[in-house]
């Protein structure tokens, strides 16, 4: 729970509001009375110490007490004779109600029935409170006329019909009731029903019946359901019967007592099952939850280990079914995303470059940013959120220059919460170790960008981001020339004397480089290209075999080369790779710059990703 | 804010109680109950043992504990119960219960005591009491500004119903009255509508089906196994024991000293110039043996049942519980201690003699239930076997309901069945009366009551058409 005071906290308000507050908080307490705390309530408040307790809930109960106290002296109650309106016998009971006062207005609220209640003679309530719960039962009426047209039957007399009826009636429709108390004596029943009328006499003679048949429940409702059918449509036409009275309608007509006795029959015979038969039920029951739970179980843990080794398949549309595929975008999205995902695959059995390098269609992923960021956002959360500058797929309703426009941005997923955009950039300055993030604070100090950048709007953040991004590659190219650079020294060391054509040829491709990229760094980045510029001229004696490596990205190149760099090593798999793969297109140049220093392979690549 | 506590009254619609200071009666064969309405529990709780003592020219009736527990020679300790579970003896009933109500709870009108019923045996002939009494001033029948709820058993015949509507108005001048099964009562002190009411008390075991609030008539099951029948295989295992166990009452001793257990008592006794009657001695005797139940018998808790060999073997090895006779006698009771209540579940485990013969297989407990689920409809027996309702004073055995459970559960393995028990003594015993001094103070009941008027239109037979 928040308090004020957390609020103030929050919003860095001072804690002015302390003083007023201990007063709130003291207030109460000589009022309700330190001294009157007993029993165990001195004990709970002694272990409050001398603080005054967090919560004031003692304190206000004790003032509800006060009041109550107070509310006057005590109400007088009388028995107050009443009659109850259901009843029609006019029975008189008693039951205890408030007295009223006999000064009529200091009351409104008092019932003004109730204000002659001094009158010498007893004022006899009317109390139709529970009258509510006087409920008769519609029951079937028929004459004499209808019976004798549509509701004879072989196996019922006019005088048991009548007695069902009434049994109906007398027990609600609690048919197990009307069968356990029905108990109809056809000679007999003269005397005792006083409905059974004269034509009684007729149908028994007519029809001479066996004396109380011994009727099941499904007869009795056969029965009633027969003619409440046979009148329902007496009354009602059928063509004419709503869709309500035609659905009672058709439950009347089809009750079938047979299914129903045959119905029941299973149901005692499940209820009368031996403790094997049930045992073994239970048994066959459990096995059956365990096998469904250990295959519930090994789906997930399918579904775990396919969503990991298949990075992709964490594009939102592919976890939602297959009605993500319903549009023609989306489809779309698939089809180049199955596409990447071929081509990485080919490129990884034919291009030589080892196993697990899926991430290489980092590159190829240019048109296809949805699925680029669905992989970002399995590699690394953390520099997903700074993804916003990365152009979205119009999944929605407008256009990218509408959604520029308007500063709308959609996420596929959102943290909950609020960030800061400066957060942000200083997030993204951050890498996991403390050597690496410095040399990024040293870059990006002698670009002479500042430490807090003014106005952290999205797109700052993701063009910080491209930037830090490239930073990131840069000191990657950088340790590995040192490495190399190291290398070749050794070997120069070694091998003084033959090597030197070699170098002359090297030194001469250079120029060719520069030329070729420095069109292509961006306007802002003109001071690093400057930069660059420095390094490259540093590395010229980079191998082939290098360049490959690099441009696959991933830093993987760095353990390959760089055996004993570890720390190093982690940090960039984490952070350069996923970075490449949301700088995208706009990296290209960052691409370039860091690959086509080192030899011309790098360069027939930028070249085939321009076209 | 409104805390309700005891002074408020409750929020309308909270619950439809609207009290009329109606009386509940609740009589049973080893207790008459009675209180009011919207009570907890029964104001007045009277023996339904009465003393009797003829004089030449007077038959002298004595009710309430006191009175029946006093040694008085030729003091004779009846019952008005009959056999069958039924009332026997209307006149000494009504007379008892007026006594139970007017005892504790209405107090004593100042009536004539020829005519207030309990010092007369003169006057037994119904028509002249009738005439009689028409001719009083109504103010002195005592029940003249009560409704009256009477508990009646769930077989209860239908001319001992109009009996009890007769008493109640003609006698008593009650302005309502009502007439209801203890076993739907007993449901009703549960909070349940439907289910199986398995009621043990002292001379009859029942089991009520019961749906709705009413009994399925034709699940009703009854049977003596029951409390009194328990008595009776105590005093079998006393005889049976070697040497025999010795049940001396209270009244008997005036003085005890401690032996040793199994040790003959050492107690001095009292003397009595008119010695009190069988019929006495055997009430007190009944007085220690429900002692002993309280206190020692203990029902084997299944599973199976206890003679089957094993279970008795096991029953050895637990530790037994001492009594000791008010004379001093005193021992420790081992594996015969389960014997006591066996007949109640398995009847070829009843101890029997010349004069008590072995009990039917259907009138035990398990067998009971069987009949009584078996004679309702298919659809309705989960229902009810999943609110089993245990009351009476002889459930309180201890461990009764372990193997209450036991056997129903082995004879409806696929059911859910479940046992409904108070815990608390008060409830278990008392559940009918709790009952219906639920159903008496309900406000919708104002319109089910049988008032005067209609007693006097339609005559006793309208207890058959309202009190269904
Ligand atoms: N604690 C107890 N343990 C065992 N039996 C008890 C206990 N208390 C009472 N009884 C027995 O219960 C019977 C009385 O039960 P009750 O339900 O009051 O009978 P009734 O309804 O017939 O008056 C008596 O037989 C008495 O011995
Ligand atoms: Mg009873």
């Amino acid at each position: 729970m928040a308090t004020g005071r957390d609020v103030r906290d929050m919003l860095g308000l001072p804690m002015g509001g302390e003083a007023p507050k201990a007063a709130v908080q003291k207030r109460p307490k000589p009022a309700g009375g330190t001294r009157k705390i007993q029993g165990v309530a001195r004990e709970v408040a002694a272990l409050y110490g001398e603080r005054p307790p967090p919560v004031a809930v003692y304190e206000e109960s004790k003032s509800y007490r006060a009041k109550r106290q107070n509310t006057g002296p005590a109400k007088k109650w009388e028995q107050q004779p009443f009659r109850n309106p259901v009843r029609s016998d006019g029975l008189i009971l008693r039951h205890w109600k408030r007295k009223h006062t006999t000064a009529p207005a200091v009351q409104p609220s008092e019932d003004a029935t109730m204000q002659d209640g001094e009158n010498t003679e007893p004022y006899i309530d009317t109390c139709s409170d529970y009258a509510k719960y006087d409920i008769k039962v519609d029951l079937p009426t028929f004459t004499d006329d209808e019976y004798d047209a549509y509701l004879r039957s072989d196996d019922w007399s006019r005088e048991e019909t009548d007695y069902l009826i009434q049994m109906v009636g007398d027990y609600a429709y609690r048919w197990a009731i009307v069968w356990d108390r029905y108990d109809f004596q056809p000679s007999l029943a003269h005397e005792t029903l006083e409905n059974t009328n004269g034509d009684t006499d007729q149908a028994l003679a007519t029809m001479p019946f066996a004396p109380s048949k011994k009727r099941s429940v499904e007869d009795l409702k056969a029965r009633f359901y027969d003619i409440s059918a046979k009148l329902m449509k007496q009354r009602i036409p059928e063509v004419q019967m709503d869709a309500e009275q035609y659905s009672t309608y058709e439950m009347l007509t089809k009750f079938d007592p047979v299914m129903e006795r045959n119905r029941k029959m299973l149901a005692s015979a499940l209820m009368n099952r031996s403790m094997d038969e049930v045992k073994e039920e239970e048994f066959l029951l459990t096995e059956l939850q365990r096998i469904n739970m250990a295959a519930n179980r090994l789906d997930a843990e399918r579904e775990e280990l396919r969503a990991r080794l298949d990075a992709p398949q964490h594009n939102p549309a592919v976890s939602a079914g297959l009605q993500a595929f319903t549009s023609s975008q989306a489809l779309q999205a698939l089809f180049q995303q199955l596409f990447q995902q071929d081509r990485s695959k080919k490129r990884a059995s034919g291009g030589g470059t080892g196993p697990g390098r899926l991430s290489l269609s980092a590159n190829d992923m240019v048109h296809t940013p949805g699925s680029a960021q669905a992989q970002l956002s399995a590699a690394n959360r953390r520099q997903s959120m700074a993804s916003q500058a990365v152009a979205q797929t119009p999944v929605k309703h407008l256009s990218p220059r509408q959604e520029e426009r308007f500063n709308v941005s959609t996420h596929d997923r959102l943290t909950s919460g609020v960030t800061f955009g400066s957060d942000k950039l200083l997030k993204m300055r951050q890498a996991k170790s403390n050597v690496q993030t410095q040399k990024i604070g040293a870059a990006l100090a002698e670009l002479g960008i500042p430490d807090v950048i003014p106005i952290p709007t999205s797109k700052v953040g993701g063009t910080f981001e491209m930037l830090v991004t490239k930073l990131g590659k840069l000191l990657d190219v950088r340790k590995v020339r040192e490495k190399e650079e190291g290398e070749v020294r050794v070997l120069q060391n070694m091998k003084d004397g033959t090597k030197e054509e070699k170098m002359d040829t090297e030194t001469k491709e250079e120029p060719e480089d520069e030329n070729d990229d420095n069109p292509n760094y961006g306007e802002d980045d003109a001071d690093a290209a400057g930069e660059d510029e420095d390094d490259d001229d540093a590395e010229g004696e980079e191998e082939d075999g290098d360049e490959d490596q690099d441009t696959n990205g991933d830093g993987d190149g760095d353990g390959d080369v760089v055996p004993d760099d570890l720390d190093a090593e982690g940090e960039d798999e984490s952070s350069v790779q996923p970075s490449r793969a949301t700088s995208q297109g706009a990296t290209t140049a960052g691409h370039k710059r860091s690959a086509s220093v080192f030899s011309q392979g790098s360069e027939e690549r930028s070249k085939r990703i321009r076209k | 804010m409104n805390i309700p506590n005891s002074s408020t009254a409750p929020a309308a619609g909270e619950y439809a109680g609207d009290e009329v200071s109606a009386i509940v009666l609740d009589p049973g064969y080893w207790t008459t109950r009675a209180g009011f309405a919207g009570e907890d529990v029964p104001k007045s709780v009277c023996p339904s043992f009465y003393g009797q003592r003829d004089t030449e020219s007077d038959t002298q009736h004595y009710f309430g504990e006191n009175a029946i527990h006093n040694p008085l020679g030729d003091l004779d300790i009846k019952n008005y119960w009959g056999s069958d579970g039924i009332v026997e003896d209307w006149d000494t009933a009504t007379k008892l219960w007026e006594y139970a109500i007017t005892n504790r709870l209405t107090g004593t009108k100042a009536t004539d005591p020829t005519r207030n019923g309990l010092n007369d045996g003169t006057n037994t002939n119904g028509d002249a009491m009738e005439v009689d009494i028409d001719a009083l001033d109504n103010q002195e029948k005592p029940l003249e500004e009560s409704p009256l709820l009477v508990t009646e058993p769930g077989w209860n015949s239908a001319k001992a119903r109009e009996k009890y509507i007769e008493i109640a108005m003609e006698d008593w001048g009650t302005p309502a009255f009502f007439l209801q099964k203890t076993g739907v009562l007993a449901a009703f002190a549960s909070g349940k509508a439907s289910g199986i009411i398995i009621d043990v008390g002292a001379s009859h075991t029942s089991v009520t089906p019961v749906l709705d609030g009413m009994v399925l008539r034709k699940g009703v099951q009854k049977s003596p196994l029951a409390g009194n029948f328990v008595s009776n295989q105590i005093r079998h295992i006393f005889k049976q024991s070697a040497p025999e166990i010795p049940l001396t009452p209270h009244y008997l001793v005036k003085s005890k000293t401690q032996v040793d257990a199994g040790a003959a008592a050492q107690a001095t006794y009292k003397t009595f110039t008119t010695p009190p009657t069988d019929s006495f001695r055997l009430n007190e005797e009944e007085r220690v043996l429900t002692e002993f139940k309280e206190s020692v018998v203990e029902v084997w808790p299944g599973p199976g049942r206890f003679s089957n060999g094993t279970n008795e073997e096991i029953a050895k090895n637990t530790p037994g519980r001492p009594f000791e006779m008010p004379d001093g006698w005193n021992q420790v009771f081992g594996a015969e201690r389960f014997r006591a209540a066996e007949g109640l579940f398995d009847a070829s485990a009843a101890l029997t003699s010349e004069s008590s013969p072995r009990p039917k297989d259907d009138q035990t407990i398990p067998k009971l239930v069987q009949a009584a689920v078996l004679s309702v409809d298919a659809d309705q027996r989960p229902l009810l076997l999943g609110n089993i309702v245990v009351t009476g004073g002889s459930t309180l055995l201890y461990k009764f309901n372990e193997r209450l459970n036991y056997e129903i559960n082995n004879i409806y393995p696929s059911t859910r069945n479940k046992l409904i028990a108070p815990g608390s003594v008060v409830e278990r015993k008392y559940a009918a009366w709790i009952g219906g001094s639920i159903l008496a103070s309900l406000g919708s009941f104002h319109q089910l009551w049988i008032s005067k008027k209609e007693y006097e239109e339609h005559g006793a037979s309208i207890v058959e058409k309202r009190c269904r």
